[in-house]
Parts: C-alpha cells; structure tokens; sequence
C-alpha cells in the first residue's frame, strides 16, 4: 500500500479509480490529467473504450477508443493517471 | 461510497464513540473542518470521490466550516443527533414544512375553509358489495362539520381562492 | 333581391360584405379565446371520447395515467382492482400526511394518498379478483363489451392467464390492447421499472443536474416524470388505434417500455454519441445550445421574513434568456458587464462552455446584492425575456392559471373541496374541453353499477362473491 500522505490529489485519485487499461495501449492521454479512465472490472461501457477525454469537447465527454491511438493532442496537459503500471 | 468520522476521542474517562456522517452531496469532494457532533472535536478532512484523501486530523481549538448532517452512537443504541441540532449537525433546509409530521395529518377544511373528507374515521356511507353514491351528504354523516362549516361561513373564513 | 331567385348575390346573404366589414366583425383574439373555450364551464360541452369503455387493470402512476388521459375526454374507464385493498398507488401519500377517507367502509381508518392523484380521475371503480377461475367469464364479458385494455404485470403474466391480447382479440377482435411495464420483451424481459430506474436506466438523470466539474451529481426530477409522460404516450397510441380501428375495423396491441421513453426527450444526446462518440454531460441551469438562456441565483430573497425555507431561502432564482446579439448587447449593458459583449459578439463565440461560466458567474455578481423582483424587473424594464422561478404556492396566487383554469378548486362530488391541477386544461380544446368530475372513488365504488346495470348479474350474486372476497 503506498503511503498517500505523499500522493498528490490527482496520484490519490488513481489509487482508489484503478484503469482497466494502461500505458500499454500506447495513448498519449495516459499523461494527460484530463483523461477519465474506464475503471477496472466495468461491464459499462464496451471494452474498446480506455476511458474519456474531459477537455477537448468540454463539457462534454470524449470517448477514447482502444484501436485509435491518440499520438498527440493540442489539449494535453501533464497529469498522472495510472502510477501502478509506469 | 461516502465516509464517516469515528469519533474515538476520550471524553470524561471514556471514548466519545460517536459515528458522524459525512452526508455525500456535501462532503463528496471536500476539504475543510468539521466537527464530531456530540464531543465537539473539530477534524481537518480532505475527500475525494468521496474517499478520505487527508484526515481526519484533530484541530484543537480551531472552529468548523461545516457540520455533518447526522450523527449517532451506535455502541449505545438507539442515541442520534437528527439534523438541525444547534452546534451539532447540520440544520436541514429543504424540509417542504416548517412542521413536519410524518403522520397521517387531519384535516376538516382546506386551506379556503371548505370542508374536505381528510379525517378519520369516516361513518359509513357506502351500500352492498362496496358501492358509493356520487354525493357526500356531509349533513347527514357529518352533522358537526358541518355546523361548523356553518360557523365559518357567518365569520368570513371561507374565501373563493 | 335579385331578379333571378337562382342568382345569389353578396349582399343579400347575411354576415360581412366585404374584407373592411368582415375585420370589423371580428371580435378580438383575447375575447374570442375567452368565449370559445370558457373555462369552468366545460360541462356544458360534449366529452370527445364518449363512447368509448376502456378496462383499467393497472397501478401507480405510469398505467393508470394513461387511462385518466381517456376519462379525462370523456371515455368510460372502468379500473379494475384488488378487493378491499385496491391500487397500491392509493396507500402512498406525500411524507405520509395526506389522505382522504374513506378507502372502503370495511377499513374505515384507511384512506387514499395524494399519490394517486391525476392518475385516475372521472374513472368508474371496479373490484375483482379477476385472475381466480370463477371470475374469469366475468372479466371477458366486459372484454367483449368494452374498446381497450390497460395493464401493467410482468409480460407474459396475462397470457398465462389467457387474457392477453393473443386471447382477446379472438373475442373481440376490434379491442385495443396495451402493456405497459419497464422493459418489455427483450435481453431484460423480467426487469420491473419504477419512474426512477426509468430516469436512470436511459440516461436522463446522467444529464440532468449540474456538471461534475461543478461538484454536481446525476438527478432524478423530484416528480415522476417520465411515468407522467411515459401515460401520456401511451394515450397517444390509443387514440392513433382508434382511429385506426375506424379504418380497419381491427383492434392493435400496444407494447410500451418505460424506459424508451427518456429517450425521447433527451434530444440530441444520442445523435451526438454517433457522429463524435461523445458523451454528453450535465450542464445544470445552464443551456448547451443557447447562452445566455439559463437561471440564475440573485443574492436576496423576496420573503426574507418568511416562515417556510422554500421562500425565505429559495425565492432567489431567476431566468434569463438573452441569446441573440441584440439582446445579450443590452444584457450586458445594463449589468455593466460590457467587456462580455465586445468579447462574445457572436453567439457562437459565447455558447462555447467556458465563456458560459464567465458570463454566468458575472451575473450573479452582478445580482448579488438584488432580490429576485429587483434582477426581474431590471431586466424585464429593458425588454429581456427574465422570469422569476415559482414555488407551487406562487404558482397557486398567479392568475395566469386561475383565469385560464389550469389550477382550479374541484367539488368533488364524495371528498369535498380539492385543489386539481391540470385535469381541465392541459391543451384546451374549444369543442370538447377535457375535465374532472371527481379525483377518485373508492374501492370498489361502483361494484353494483358495473355488476348489476352493465352485466345484469343479481344482486344476490353480488353478495355472494363479495362475502367471499372475489371482488
């Protein structure tokens, strides 16, 4: 168990909402604060999402998909969403 | 899920063991002082997605931003703080009444004085098998309200809107 | 007169004799709405749907609504239920305070919640066990004898019973059937529904409330709308049937699932799923399509001094719309916001998300220190379109309701005096205007009307089946 009192909010936030897909897919999102993963073990929504982009349609939600490797993105911001599989 | 404050301070010799609530549609995402309802004990939380990222710290001597909205004892059955308790919960604003009865309320007038069947019991009015008639002989079945219908009417308590 | 009878000239006819005159003869059109459709004297018009017998086997308010709909014009409803205990709809009250007595002479401390208010107005009451053997023949005869049917069980439960469409229409094959439940056939054939599932279920409450960013959560509507609306549809396909059936002669079955219909009503969610694969969210009282359109919180109350926190807390809300240019150049001069206007000229540059929470946010800056009558009438005085938002007891003192009817007090022939919303005027109609005659009866109200007048069985047979409790 990590210690969170030396997380930071967004790195506590991925501790408790574990992704069900990781760095793996190859998406630049992964660094991106503004990604909302799907969380682990969802039957919700199909299993080619990795999860949402918040920003670049806010307010509204981006489906990222799996086989559409988003390589760059004029929205991406430095965050951390997924610290257990760096 | 949503999160609690066990309250564990020794209070007098003995644990305060009281079990505040941390009510989700305030204390979601939330960072600030709250305070055990019945102690006193004020703790510095900080939740996310409704976990509790920072806290509960005991802040001595600092004052709340906000209380919890319950709080019970479990360990000393039925003991509970109902919301609205003055320097202890939250005082709950949405009540749709100032006076909430959570009881079959009677009632023999509505609000413009006219009589209404809203008390109980009725006398029986109905025929074989369950059937009513489409009339309310509220003089013949009610002879008291309607007197008193009567009474309202002479006093000017019955308006048209 | 002309000199050959068989000319027909303009003069001699009655009425106008030209375009100047015939202007002259028409009444105003606020005098003829008033005349044409005069509310409160509905009763002196004929009733649409009469005629028409419909069979109720319903609860709650989804079902029931959309037979109140038929009674409400006019059709004979006859809403059948379970003896000596009725609609479970009828022990629901509002925080379990209003009831009115009684529910049935044999439990004369129970009575009927305003729950099952509007769901079953002008409605005739009906009690059987109609699902027992012995009383089988009875419920066909009034199959044969009656337009439609209304319920609600599981599917498959009345087929079982063999009183489902696929059985009726042999009897009478110009009947009308409808279910109405939560799913319908289907991969969650079994799944039940209540109006909240149904908001939840197809995606309503995920967009309704305010935006996550904000703190906010999905929401329900306090009220069950989409049983209330869900009834209304269902009304819409019964009338379609009966004009079908004038056509064809031939009956129809109607399948409603609760849950379709939030998406009707959630507009272009899904559409815009399909041509982005994006997911629409909340955006609270604000509005994604127009800006400034939306409400906003003003820092006073009108009723500071009030007893009830509905108006001492929450008479602050107001609505505004000021979208096109023109008006949202005159809103920002008059909240001397008019950095905004030379920022945001289009309103396409505005309708963007993150001008939106600067605007909204700097209005109610701006109504920080005003009442609610203060922003409207500021706004009002320069001709933009702002409205205060209404509690029911504000609602209940405007007169727009009371002159057109819309809220009106009912005599109700067996429970007195109560206030009914909208039972008379939800569309008004000139020729044959809906209305409610009563709210509801009791259980099981009209046994002898129904058994006795209209199925001519002996009153002592009725005795006898309600001493055994078949009705």
């Amino acid at each position: 168990m990590v210690d969170k009192a030396k997380l930071t909010p967004e790195e506590y936030l991925a501790t408790i909402l574990v992704p069900e897909k990781g760095r793996e897919t190859g998406h630049v999102c992964w660094d991106c604060k503004h990604l909302k993963p799907v969380l682990k073990g969802s039957k919700f929504p199909p299993a080619d999402l990795i999860g949402w982009c918040t920003m670049i349609h806010w307010p509204f939600y981006w489906c990222i998909t799996d086989f559409n490797v988003v390589k760059k993105c004029y929205a991406m911001e430095k965050g951390i969403y997924t610290p257990k599989k760096f | 899920m949503a999160d609690v404050i066990w309250c564990k301070k020794v209070v007098g010799g003995k644990p305060c063991n009281t079990v505040n609530y941390l009510d989700p549609y305030c204390f979601w995402n939330w960072e600030g002082k709250t305070n055990c309802a019945e102690c006193g004990t004020v703790y510095y939380i900080y939740m996310i997605q409704g976990h509790m990222y920072r806290g509960p710290d005991e802040k001595p001597g600092e004052k709340p931003d906000m209380s919890p909205l319950y709080a019970d004892k479990p360990l000393e059955g039925y003991t509970y703080y109902l919301p609205g308790v003055k320097g202890r919960t939250r005082p709950y604003e949405c009540l749709p009444r100032h006076i909430y009865l959570g009881r079959a309320d009677m009632v023999k007038f509505s609000i413009r004085g006219k009589p209404v069947r809203g008390w109980r019991p009725q006398p029986p009015s109905g025929g074989l098998a369950g059937q009513f008639p489409y009339k309310w002989d509220i003089k013949k079945l009610s002879p008291e309200v309607w007197a008193e219908y009567q009474e309202k009417r002479k006093k000017g308590e019955v308006k048209e809107w | 007169m002309a000199k050959d009878p068989r000319e027909t000239r303009i003069e001699d006819l009655p009425g106008p004799k030209s375009p100047g005159e015939l202007e002259e003869m028409k009444m105003p059109y606020e005098e003829y709405c008033r005349k044409a459709f005069d509310p409160g004297n509905e009763w002196a018009k004929p009733e649409a749907l009469k005629g028409i017998r419909w069979l109720s086997c319903t609860m709650y308010i989804f079902t029931p609504h959309s037979a109140a709909n038929l009674a409400e014009l006019g059709a004979d409803v006859i809403k059948i239920e379970i003896p000596r205990m009725g609609d479970a709809m009828r022990h629901t009250s509002p925080f379990n305070e209003a009831y009115l007595y009684p529910l049935h002479d044999t439990r004369p401390m129970t009575g009927t919640g305003f729950g099952f208010l509007n769901a079953n107005s002008n409605e005739r009451f009906l009690s059987m066990d109609y699902h027992i053997p012995e009383m089988v023949d009875v419920f066909y005869r009034l199959v044969k004898m009656s337009d439609g049917l209304t319920e609600l069980y599981r599917p498959g439960t009345l087929d079982r019973w063999k009183m489902s469409y696929r059985y009726l229409q042999e009897m009478n094959p110009r009947f009308i059937y409808v279910w109405g439940g939560g799913f319908g056939y289907g991969p969650k054939v079994f799944g039940g529904s209540y109006d909240i599932l149904g908001q939840a279920h197809a995606g309503l409450a995920s967009i309704t409330g305010m935006h996550e960013y904000m703190g906010g959560h999905p929401l329900k509507h306090s009220n069950w709308c989409i049983d209330w609306a869900s009834g209304t549809m269902i009304t819409h396909g019964i009338l379609a049937a009966i004009h079908w059936r004038r056509k064809t002669g031939l009956g129809t079955m109607i399948e409603f699932s609760q849950v379709q219909t939030p998406t009707r009503i959630s507009g272009y969610t899904f559409p815009l799923y399909g041509r982005f694969g994006i997911v629409r969210q909340r955006w609270g009282n604000w509005d994604t399509q127009l800006c400034v359109h939306g409400i906003i919180l003003c820092g006073k109350s009108d009723f500071p001094d009030a007893q009830n926190p509905q108006d001492k807390f929450d008479a602050r809300y107001v609505m505004v719309s000021a979208f096109n240019d023109p008006d949202f150049k005159e809103l920002c001069d008059i909240t001397g916001l008019k950095d905004f206007y030379g920022r945001y000229k289009a309103h396409k540059d505005r309708v963007d998300a993150r001008p939106q929470v600067e605007i909204y946010t700097a209005l109610e800056k701006w109504a920080a220190d005003k009442t609610r009558t203060q922003v409207v009438k500021t706004l009002t005085d320069a001709g933009i379109l702002a409205a205060p938002v209404m509690n029911d007891r504000e609602v209940y003192e405007c007169k727009h309701y009371r002159e057109r009817g819309t809220l009106r007090w009912l005599d109700d022939p067996l429970y007195g005096d109560v206030l009914v919303a909208s039972g008379h005027s939800v569309g008004m109609m000139t020729k044959t205007p809906r209305r409610t005659n009563w709210i509801w009866r009791p259980v099981g109200a009209d046994n002898v009307g129904i058994y006795r007048d209209l199925l001519g069985i002996p009153l002592s047979k009725i005795e006898e089946w309600y001493n055994k409790a078949w009705i």
